[in-house]
């Protein structure tokens, strides 16, 4: 009825366009396929949640020139008017900001000594103000005291009895009994030990591109030092309002500093993702223009077969085709076309995502992804053949007759 | 079952208008098989496109059992050829990548038969013009009169009551000429009313009526009893206009 067996027999004797086009369909569908599933894994790790408001969280850097500088007296006086400030929620100083790019690692361990197995987890050195001014979940456990808060002055290598560790690390400690984790001793440097007073839901690393990005662990130091990083959470809605009033509080406020890096962290998560992005985008390009050139290819080969085989068409329009017919006839070649396309740019994309799993450990190929390329390559293979075949379809019956 | 009146086809051109067709009257009975001759650029195919459905009309009216043709759809005078007109051309117009099978079968399918009845017909149709045991074969693997014989097939296969031929002699030798042409023949005696637009005056003349078409114009030429064969005719004029023409252009 549909003249598919008519047309396939056809296309089997004129198969040099049809075959270069369904290998290019093909191609797309294979590399339309795989850069998807790139994009898709690159936007589920940009879609991690940091486990932090970020939305209200700002941070910048606190450089001392002076000497003899009262560092703590100064660290306190600063955390206490930026507290004051009406709007800020909370503010701690903190050692390392989570999506940075840089920051702490230390491996804590489960049993004391040297060649035992450790933990690789990320550091951040706050007070009993950190987990609010963070906003992370505290979901066992209980937050630092005011007295559990110890100075770390720069050369020291100590660590604090208390620990709080995030649900990951919890789990990596303690495999599928990540709860048994509050109150355990684990080592760290070694020998020292520190106890899990705390667990909390999740709190990234500074590295975005770590397997183990979710470990991290709270440690209740303030920094005697030169440098010092000041994180502070806002009201909702009120950060960029209060960035430079906090800046201007502090930079007023004591003149032996400087106060500067005044930054958002969603910009930090811009900054971090940034060649995620662009990798994105450069894909984004590929697939587009890559189905571009399959539609104008199909539209090319449509219109130079369409041109050779006038007195054809004309001739199936005088012997009855309606001029829906000879649309149907040019809009089901393609559809042939496109399937011994989409057939080979199955197996290709197959074949590229096995190669693409074990080069770069990447999860497979889902068969929705692939079955939507398909539905995809399909639509564009039609829609590029439909102004073709209108054209054909305007082929006047009397071109039977004449010269052409 | 064939009827016009006061036809006529206007082709424009930029400013230029060009009449291929002049107040044309015409009827074509059931059964009838008439030949139409005429120069080169005379209007011939012009009228035979009419005829066949294959263009419309400027101006006049045209009747094909009854119905006004100018008044159809383009989908319906689609059907209207699919289902009551059979084409042969000139060129013979047959697909190059479909098999003798499948080049029959096109006009079965935009008809709407089942697979079972375009086999049938198929095959009744190529063995009738002796090509059923070559119906997997390709049209270049036939010579021209094979080719014409299969377009004659393709013709008949919807059992059309009205066959339209192009020229269908115009591209063999003689030998292949008068064997379509009895084909031809057998097929108006079997009841296919037949319009033929030929340059041959010896095949024109078979035919049962004969029409001259010059500038357009239309004339019927009555072959006289018993002068048939010296060629001598006598010009029935169809319309004024064209009888002078005619008659000029026979050397009457």
């Amino acid at each position: 009825m549909f003249e598919l067996g008519p047309i396939f027999r056809a296309l089997l004797r004129q198969k040099v366009g049809a075959v270069l086009i369904a290998l290019q369909i093909a191609l797309t569908l294979s590399i339309m396929v795989n850069a998807i599933f790139m994009m898709q894994n690159r936007s589920t790790l940009m879609a991690r949640p940091s486990g932090l408001d970020e939305a209200n969280l700002f941070y910048l850097s606190n450089t001392v020139f002076a000497q003899n500088y009262p560092h703590q007296a100064a660290l306190e006086d600063d955390l206490r008017l930026i507290r004051s400030i009406p709007g800020v929620v909370d503010a701690t100083q903190i050692n390392a900001i989570p999506l940075s790019g840089g920051g702490w690692s230390m491996s804590l361990q489960k049993k004391a000594g040297e060649g035992e197995d450790g933990t690789g987890v990320a550091v951040y050195m706050v007070d009993e103000h950190g987990i609010n001014t963070l906003g992370v979940e505290l979901i066992q456990g209980e937050n630092f005291q005011n007295t559990d808060i110890r100075w770390r002055a720069a050369s020291a290598v100590d660590w604090p009895e208390r620990t709080i560790i995030s649900q990951a690390m919890a789990e990596a400690l303690f495999p599928g009994n990540w709860q048994s984790a509050l109150g355990q001793t684990v080592y760290i440097n070694n020998n020292e030990p520190m106890q899990i007073t705390g667990i909390i839901k999740t709190l990234q690393a500074p590295w975005n591109g770590w397997d183990g990005v979710e470990r991290s662990m709270l440690v209740p130091y303030q920094l005697e030092g030169r440098n010092n990083r000041y994180m502070i959470r806002t009201e909702p809605g009120r950060r960029d309002e209060l960035m430079p009033i906090v800046e201007k509080a502090l930079a007023e406020s004591d003149k032996n500093r400087i106060i500067r890096g005044v930054t958002s962290l969603e910009e930090t998560r811009a900054d971090s993702y940034r060649s995620h992005n662009a990798l994105n985008r450069i894909l984004l390009l590929v697939i587009v223009v890559l189905t571009l050139i399959t539609a104008f290819g199909i539209v090319g080969l449509a219109m130079f077969s369409i041109n050779r085989r006038k007195r054809q068409i004309g001739t199936r329009r005088a012997l009855g085709a309606t001029q829906l017919q000879v649309m149907r006839y040019f809009m089901l070649e393609n559809l042939l076309i496109t399937s011994l396309g989409v057939l080979i740019g199955v197996a290709a994309a197959i074949g590229l995502n096995i190669w693409l799993v074990s080069q770069f450990e990447l999860k497979p190929l889902e068969p929705m992804l692939l079955l939507t390329g398909v539905v995809v390559l399909y639509l564009v293979g039609q829609l590029a053949v439909l102004y073709p075949a209108r054209k054909a379809a305007a082929i006047a019956p009397a071109t039977a007759t004449r010269s052409v | 079952m064939l009827k016009m009146k006061q036809l006529g086809k206007v082709f424009h051109t930029g400013e230029v208008s060009t009449h291929a067709l002049r107040e044309v009257d015409l009827h074509v009975k059931e059964g009838d098989f008439v030949s139409v001759t005429g120069p080169s650029g005379s209007g011939k195919t012009t009228f035979l496109n009419i005829a066949g459905l294959l263009e419309v009309a400027s101006s006049g009216e045209f009747l094909l059992d009854g119905d006004n043709v100018n008044l159809l759809s383009d989908s319906q005078r689609s059907k209207m050829r699919n289902q009551k007109i059979g084409f042969i051309f000139q060129g013979f117009n047959l697909i190059p990548e479909l098999n003798l099978f499948d080049n029959v079968d096109v006009p079965l399918r935009y008809r709407g038969f089942d697979a079972k009845e375009r086999k049938r017909r198929i095959e009744q149709q190529l063995e009738l013009v002796g090509l059923a045991s070559r119906m997997k074969h390709l049209p270049s693997q036939l010579s021209g009169g094979q080719q014409q014989r299969v377009a004659i097939a393709r013709a008949l296969a919807t059992s059309p009551r009205f066959l339209l031929a192009d020229e269908p002699t115009g591209n063999l030798d003689s030998q292949m000429a008068q064997s379509v042409m009895a084909l031809l023949e057998d097929i108006n005696r079997q009841g296919t009313t037949i319009i033929m637009v030929t340059h041959d005056h010896g095949l024109a003349q078979r035919a049962k009526r004969q029409i001259f078409i010059k500038d357009g114009r239309v004339s019927e030429l009555t072959a006289v009893e018993g002068l048939h064969s010296a060629g001598l005719e006598r010009v029935t004029p169809l319309h004024t206009h064209g009888s002078a023409d005619a008659a000029r252009q026979l050397g009457v």
